[in-house]
């Protein structure tokens, strides 16, 4: 129940232990590998210096952990792919599932683009957060501990002097970091000034020529162009001055330390004395511990705004869900003796959205084999006694019950069997015109596909398509009227009992209104039909007035 | 300038011209890219010198001179690095714009037929985009001659000038590296497309489940659904590790393969400096050997880098190259005074279309302003547009004796001057969107069409920002400024589609007496479905199934019932409103 992005995390890392152990292995090991093979070379060159020789084994091991270390990076990178894979998929699970389990209130309040990039875009930077954030920082940040900690060792003064400097130089990174963002975020905004120029003078093309504004238009143009570069030239400025100052700086150190260990002063030298292979060593180490610190500068941006989009996921976590109420049966969904002779029916149902009641106890029965209509004001309740009866919501007073069954306890699977809705406007889903129908469900066959199509007078249209059932649909496809009949036959192909319509034919022409409301009539035979209309035409059987009660 | 030379569809122009700025880049990256020899020389040297000062055959001040040049050095290679960096981008962005502004200008001269339906705006707009990838491949290129070209021959040559035989075989290596990336590129690519596919799946997997949640909850289709979606995640995960893995793999171990010489440098190098090698070398060669050589195998990774750069720069040249063509230079349009229009039998329809109207005539002097009216979807905006010159007409429309459809575009501009449904306004500043670059005063032009007030009153006046299209105006704002900047560029003819629609009609009288003294000289037709002005006008044209009666409004009242109904029904209409 309480899931949210850490606690998937941690799910995810328990399912994948090895994986797991590996990560650490693999970071852990390339850190203090790569901290090796400077030492070896090290203890070469001092030994070349005293004129000895240097054994294969020194060459072959300096070798060895150069590559160890390029293995250790390459299975960390790998591992790192596979397991910010493996989070993503989880948290898109888990989105899903908590998706399912939303309130059909909330579900209507979902924007459909804005689900999209909660379930494609934030989960990708809850992605990068774990790869190119926490773990690299980790690994960068044992990196620049370690460099510190054998240069300790090394030349102990130039550890001083680094320490001294590494703070600086971090918020130096920081600084540019931050002001090339600052940047970026401008020159983003001219350039979308000026590629808007584009849409809008194909937009304007008349008044353009009309004018002969050709050449005021160019020059516009370029004006834009020059503007972003503009702001371009702040990043490039960034962007070119922090590498030239870094490298300085990293020459700087070198010479310092160069010429504190030649001073010759025993003072000195016994925090900066050094044979010549450690001095190899030391300026190997200086120039590697900057790379991690630009790499840090990096993550803390990353991680920035990877924490929005965890915050987003989060909320999206806390949504709420339809408390579990006990049903009198909600163990089997058999029907439970002596709870209504009628087929459908309300008793004494009070509902409402919030604050605001829309329905007061109301108590209406609609027979096997009938058809009736709700009529009423607009707002007057009439969508909600659907809302109810298909279970999007439960009555705060009073029962709704359908077939012997309570409204809201039906069990999903079964509802299609036992009731089709057909709305105003047809909602088109991804897939072929078979898809259209059955909604993928598989319990519907293709002889219930067919006999809808035939039952709605579609059958003859659809096999004239391209590829027949199997078409992909596109708006285009079908007229609004035969969209309006894919929507029947999508409620009748699985044979349901009752036939819920609501205002079926709103927004169809009389001529088209003619030949649904025919169809419809084909389709509702032996069927019981609850229908909503306006319109004098549309409507059948028996009149249930739904009443706002004040 | 040498502007006679300049062939757009040539890349090698757009070098030449930027030759000033290629220059500096060509100073500065040799300065940088050779003076990175001096990084690992110095080092050397100066590990050199401690061991001799440790030995006591040198002094402080030995190492000190050393020091302060090694520091000297490295600075002004890195003050050359910032200096190309910073002008091989200016040399981008110079070509970039260069190259934009040419495709927009013939943009901006294609008609508005071509672009909206023979679908060049769409391809000029695609080109553009292009321009994109293809300075950037430039950029890329003319870095990296010098970041990995220029600085792989200056380490090779150090390399070689130590010790050949030990530099040949270490360099055996880093091609290895790079073929064996070349290789891998065909997976990568392979892989990478397969995972694009996936994630679009994905996105519209999600997007149906969310456009339809409702859908298949009432249907009961939730459960069977989420487990497609699952289905889609595990495809995406698998497609997206195996597109990944290759990408974040890879690089340490193409960094291990060129590494590899290392261990020669290390054996025969360590025997050079015992002198039992192939050359005599000194611990300090020896480090700065190693040095040169770790620096030359992590820039042979970049050479990959120059030819796909190269190589998408090509790509994106051949869509833009046909489109480059020479800019010609807009002349101003002659603007004139005409002292007579004419229109006799005029008929027009779309290329592919019936006759929208037929066979109207009307002759014109200045001072008139005519009125064109008629039913909705009676062809009097269309009537307007034939003045266009967008599409040929039947029967004629002269000016002075010319035959408009003859006269070419500036000709034509100069004399028709045209305001449509659509106010087509710039995101621009209220003062640019009437003047366009014409010095004028502009407030002259807001008080003609009584939007000076309201736009005094605005926070930043003329120099409000209208939004795009104009969002930020109200309707009636929009269309006047649209009239002010027709005004503006005042042309003898004048046609204007419904100017006053969104006016109330006080304002609607006002500007009509502004505009009656202001265009005393010139011809206005006014096209509009409110009809109280129409008392006022010279000449009326009543359009009803492509048919047009032309006549003073006195003479239409009387003859065509339809024109005197709706007359009538107006004025009703406007007594009822007060």
């Amino acid at each position: 129940m309480n899931s949210d992005c850490g606690n998937i995390i941690r799910q995810t890392v328990k399912k994948n232990v090895l994986l797991a152990v590996g990560i650490v292995i693999a970071v852990c090991g390339a850190v203090v590998i790569s901290l090796l093979p400077p030492l070896v070379l090290a203890k070469m060159i001092d030994a070349m210096t005293q004129k000895q020789n240097v054994g294969f084994t020194f060459v072959a091991l300096y070798f060895g952990l150069t590559a160890l270390t390029g293995v250790m990076e390459a299975s960390r990178e790998g591992f790192l792919t596979v397991f910010g894979q493996k989070i993503t998929h989880a948290l898109r699970s888990s989105l899903m599932e908590k998706f399912t389990r939303l309130t059909a209130d909330s579900l209507n309040k979902q924007e459909p683009g804005a689900l999209v990039s909660r379930f494609v875009g934030d989960v990708d930077t809850v992605e990068n957060l774990f790869t190119s954030g926490i773990i690299s920082m980790f690994a960068d940040a044992c990196r620049v501990i370690s460099i510190l900690a054998v240069i300790w060792f090394q030349n102990k003064g130039l550890a001083l002097v680094l320490f001294i400097l590494l703070p600086f130089l971090f918020w130096f990174t920081r600084y540019v970091q931050k002001n090339m963002l600052a940047a970026q975020v401008e020159n983003r905004r001219a350039v979308s000034r000026a590629s808007g120029h584009v849409p809008e003078t194909l937009h304007n093309i008349r008044t353009i020529h009309n004018l002969s504004k050709e050449n005021y238009m160019e020059k516009r143009y370029d004006e834009y162009i020059q503007q972003s570069y503009h702001a371009m030239e702040k990043t490039n400025f960034y962007d070119a001055v922090y590498s030239p100052v870094i490298l300085i700086l990293n020459a700087v150190v070198v010479a310092v330390v160069m010429l504190l260990s030649a001073s010759g002063s025993p003072k000195v030298l016994t925090l900066f004395g050094m044979s010549a292979g450690t001095a190899v060593a030391v300026m190997n180490y200086i120039s590697q511990i900057f790379t991690p610190l630009e790499s840090l500068g990096m993550e803390i941006q990353t991680i920035q705004s990877a924490i929005a989009g965890v915050q987003r996921i989060n909320e999206f976590f806390a949504l709420p869900e339809p408390a579990p109420k006990q049903h009198e049966n909600t163990a089997d969904s058999k029907p439970v003796q002596n709870n209504g002779k009628s087929f459908v029916e309300f008793r004494d149902v009070t509902f409402g959205y919030d604050e605001h009641t829309v329905l007061k106890h109301l108590s209406f029965q609609v027979e096997e084999g009938e058809q009736i209509t709700l009529s009423g004001r607009t707002g007057a309740g009439k969508s909600t006694v659907f809302k109810l009866l298909l279970g999007l919501y439960e009555p705060s007073e009073g029962s709704v019950w359908i077939d012997g069954r309570e409204a809201a306890a039906i069990d999903r699977k079964d509802r299609r069997f036992l009731f089709g809705y057909v709305e105003q406007s047809f909602h088109r889903v991804a897939g072929t015109v078979k898809d259209q129908i059955t909604l993928y469900d598989e319990k519907i066959s293709m002889e219930n596909v067919k006999e809808a199509a035939e039952l709605t007078g579609l059958h003859d249209t659809i096999m004239h398509l391209p590829d027949g059932y199997d078409t992909i649909c596109t708006p285009e496809l079908f007229s609004q009227g035969q969209w309006q009949l894919l929507s029947i036959a999508r409620a009748a192909a699985a044979r349901p009992k009752l036939l819920l319509l609501d205002e079926i034919t709103a927004n169809l022409d009389a001529e088209t209104e003619k030949e649904v409301l025919e169809a419809l009539k084909r389709v509702s035979e032996n069927r019981t039909v609850i229908s909503i209309s306006h319109r004098v035409s549309a409507k059948m059987g028996r009149i249930i007035p739904i009443e706002q009660k004040l | 300038m040498s502007k006679q030379t300049f062939t757009p569809n040539k890349i090698i122009s757009y070098f030449k011209t930027e030759w000033v700025v290629l220059l500096i880049v060509t100073v500065s990256g040799l300065i940088y890219n050779l003076g990175l020899l001096a990084g690992p020389w110095f080092e050397g040297r100066m590990t050199g010198c401690l061991i001799d000062i440790l030995n006591g055959r040198k002094t402080f001040y030995n190492m000190l001179i050393l020091v302060g040049c090694y520091v000297l050095s490295i600075a002004v290679v890195q003050v050359s690095r910032y200096i190309k960096r910073f002008y091989v981008r200016r040399f981008a962005n110079n070509v970039n714009r260069r190259m934009k502004g040419i495709l927009y200008a013939s943009l901006v001269e294609k008609s508005r037929p071509e672009l909206k339906e023979q679908g060049m705006g769409d391809i000029m707009t695609k080109a553009i985009l292009d321009v994109d990838d293809c300075v950037e491949g430039m950029r890329k290129f003319t870095t990296e001659i010098f970041d990995t070209g220029i600085a792989l021959a200056a380490y090779a040559g150090m390399l070689l000038y130590y010790d050949w035989r030990l530099a040949l075989l270490s360099m055996l290596f880093p091609p290895v590296s790079y073929l064996l990336a070349e290789k891998m590129k065909t997976i990568v690519q392979r892989t990478g497309v397969v995972y694009k596919e996936q994630s679009g799946a994905l996105s519209s997997a999600t997007l149906d489940r969310a456009e339809n949640a409702i859908t298949y909850r009432v249907f009961g289709c939730e459960q069977q659904r989420k487990q497609a979606y699952e289905e889609n995640l595990t495809a995406y995960e698998k497609a997206a590790v195996s597109a990944n893995i290759w990408n974040t793999m890879m690089p340490p171990l193409y960094k291990v393969i060129s590494m590899t010489g290392v261990l020669f440098i290390l054996y025969f190098g360590a025997a050079n400096v015992l002198g039992t090698g192939w050359k005599v070398w000194t611990a300090a060669i020896f480090t700065t050997f190693l040095s040169c050589f770790t620096k030359l195998s992590v820039k042979s990774s970049n050479a990959a880098k120059l030819f796909n750069a190269v190589h998408k720069a090509q790509v994106s040249w051949k869509r833009i190259k046909p489109l480059m063509n020479p800019v010609i230079e807009n002349e101003k349009p002659e603007i004139r005074t005409v002292s007579q229009l004419s229109v006799q039998e005029l008929t027009f329809a779309y290329p592919d279309g019936e006759n929208i109207f037929e066979n109207i005539s009307l002759a014109a002097k200045p001072g008139d302003i005519i009125g064109v009216t008629g039913a909705v979807a009676c062809g009097k905006s269309t009537f307007g547009k034939a003045f266009l010159g967008e599409y040929p007409y039947q029967g004629s429309i002269t000016v002075d004796g010319k035959e408009l459809g003859s006269l070419d575009r500036r000709q034509h501009a100069g004399i028709i001057g045209y305001l449509g449904h659509a106010p087509e306004l710039f995101n621009d500043t209220i003062e640019n969107n009437i003047l366009m670059g014409e010095n004028k005063n502009v407030s002259d032009y807001l008080k003609l069409v009584c939007f000076n007030e309201e736009v005094q009153a605005m926070p930043d006046k003329e120099n409000t920002m209208v939004g795009n299209g104009g969002v930020r105006l109200s309707g009636g704002q929009a269309q006047r400024l649209a009239l002010a900047r027709t005004l503006c560029h005042k042309r003898p003819v004048l046609i204007l589609d419904d100017p006053f629609s969104a006016l109330d009609k006080d304002t609607e009288k006002q500007i009509f007496a502004n505009l009656k003294k202001y265009m005393a000289d010139g011809i206005v037709i006014i096209i509009s479905h409110r009809l109280y002005l129409f008392p006022q006008m010279n000449q009326v044209i009543w359009l009803e199934n492509g048919q047009a009666v032309t006549g003073t409004h006195e003479k239409l009242m009387q003859e065509i019932p339809e024109y005197a109904q709706l007359y009538h029904a107006q004025e009703g209409g406007s007594i009822y409103e007060q």
